[in-house]
């Protein structure tokens, strides 16, 4: 008998290494809820960036997150419903090259842009709470799941207030309360107003994929509401949030600070 | 108009790999490779720094600076501190030259004394075009 054990188990091992490589399932919470626990990377199916898909796109798919870039789950791009009067300014955001973009400065880089910032999330999960924490200017979120709603003396901030609800197996986030001092990506989708208003999905739709769909509304700046193009989270085993102390050996900010007294040399020219 | 929008979207679907505009600082139409002895490698975030002596054809040598990726995303992807870049290591660099014209340029890709090649910074164009 004892030389039968281990002879199973060498069989069993065996076996697992020939079987085909299986993902383990979506982990749950005692309550049934998925378990979003892990390390992540945001910013995938539009690269590294935060595409703006078609309005009313549908909500990504787990098909829609293995293709393509920026567009997928059939939302076909389009620009971001700026109202006329922003337009000149987001002409001069371009010609200035983005030298104004607040996250050269360091700023927190708000919702949802710090979601696809190329360093990793930990995302921590209780039953009350979603705890988010971005390696990214060392940004967190603590999202309570508890049905309460937003507070009454919210101070407008940099990264809004989040309170989140589960609706089935996708956790809806819904976040107020910002001020107007970040921009909401790169390039053309920059400005945006105290009155932003962000309302995001996200579905851990296999063991190490998050889908991750965004609402984005804001009546001082938009002609209409949208929704992002679809992305999403993938896990990142054996990953750890490292130091990314941004200000203290920033040397672009005093290399902004130079170019700026001699706009000459960086702005874009008349066309 | 129509113009305008598919410009937009272009802009909006420029990758950004680095936190801050590469376009305001670097020149994405000046590339230069540069071949010459590493002299200091500053490891610090938000963005690594390295700094080169270059010898021209008649021996006068210049020392050139490079910006590059946040040390957390060199480590990522295989890079090692004090070893992978260190102080006296012969290399070729792939850069884009500051606006401000000095000897400061965006680095792309290194290649080592034995051959390889290795990425240490974003491609040009991160934000804002060229």
């Amino acid at each position: 008998m004892k030389y039968l054990i281990p002879l199973i188990l060498s069989v069993s091992v065996a076996h697992a290494q020939n079987a085909p490589k299986q993902k383990p399932p979506v982990p749950r919470m005692a309550d049934g809820k998925p378990d979003l626990s892990g390390i992540w990377q945001g910013g995938g199916a539009a690269g590294l960036t935060f595409a703006i898909g078609a309005e009313n796109a549908k909500a990504a798919r787990p098909d829609a997150a293995q293709g393509g870039r920026g567009g997928g789950g059939g939302a076909r791009p389009e620009p971001a419903p700026y109202q006329d009067w922003v337009q000149p300014k987001l002409k001069e955001i371009r010609d200035r090259r983005l030298i104004d973009d607040p996250s050269g400065r360091c700023l927190l880089v708000g919702v949802p842009r710090i979601t696809s910032m190329p360093l990793p999330i930990k995302i921590v999960q209780t039953k009350d709470e979603v705890i988010f924490m971005y390696e990214t200017f060392h940004a967190f979120r603590v999202i309570p799941t508890d049905g309460r709603g937003h507070p009454d003396d919210m101070d407008p901030s940099f990264m809004g207030d989040s309170v989140g609800h589960w609706e089935g197996d996708t956790l809806v986030v819904d976040v107020t309360g910002f001020n107007d001092k970040t921009w909401l990506g790169v390039g053309g989708a920059s400005i945006h107003s105290d009155a932003l208003h962000v309302v995001e999905r996200y579905q851990r739709v296999d063991y190490d994929t998050i889908t991750y769909n965004v609402f984005i509304e804001d009546p001082k700046v938009f002609t209409k509401s949208f929704n992002t193009a679809p992305s999403y989270l993938s896990l990142r085993p054996g990953e750890r949030l490292r130091e990314y102390e941004c200000i203290a050996d920033n040397q672009d900010i005093q290399r902004f600070e130079e170019l700026l007294k001699n706009p000459a040399l960086f702005v874009r020219p008349p066309q | 108009m129509r113009a305008l929008f598919a410009l937009t979207v272009l802009v909006i679907a420029a990758p950004a790999f680095a936190h801050h505009s590469f376009a305001a600082e670097y020149d994405g139409d000046k590339p230069i490779t540069l071949k010459g002895v590493v002299t200091k490698v500053e490891w610090e975030n938000p963005h690594m720094h390295f700094y080169m002596n270059v010898t021209d054809d008649k021996g006068k040598v210049e020392e050139w600076k490079f910006e590059g990726f946040p040390p957390n995303m060199l480590v990522r992807q295989g890079w090692k501190r004090d070893v992978t870049l260190k102080m006296g290591d012969s290399i070729t660099v792939f850069a884009w030259k500051a606006r401000n014209g000095m000897n400061l340029a965006h680095s792309r890709e290194i290649t080592l004394a034995d051959g390889k090649k290795i990425l240490s910074g974003p491609p040009a164009g991160t934000g804002g075009g060229n």
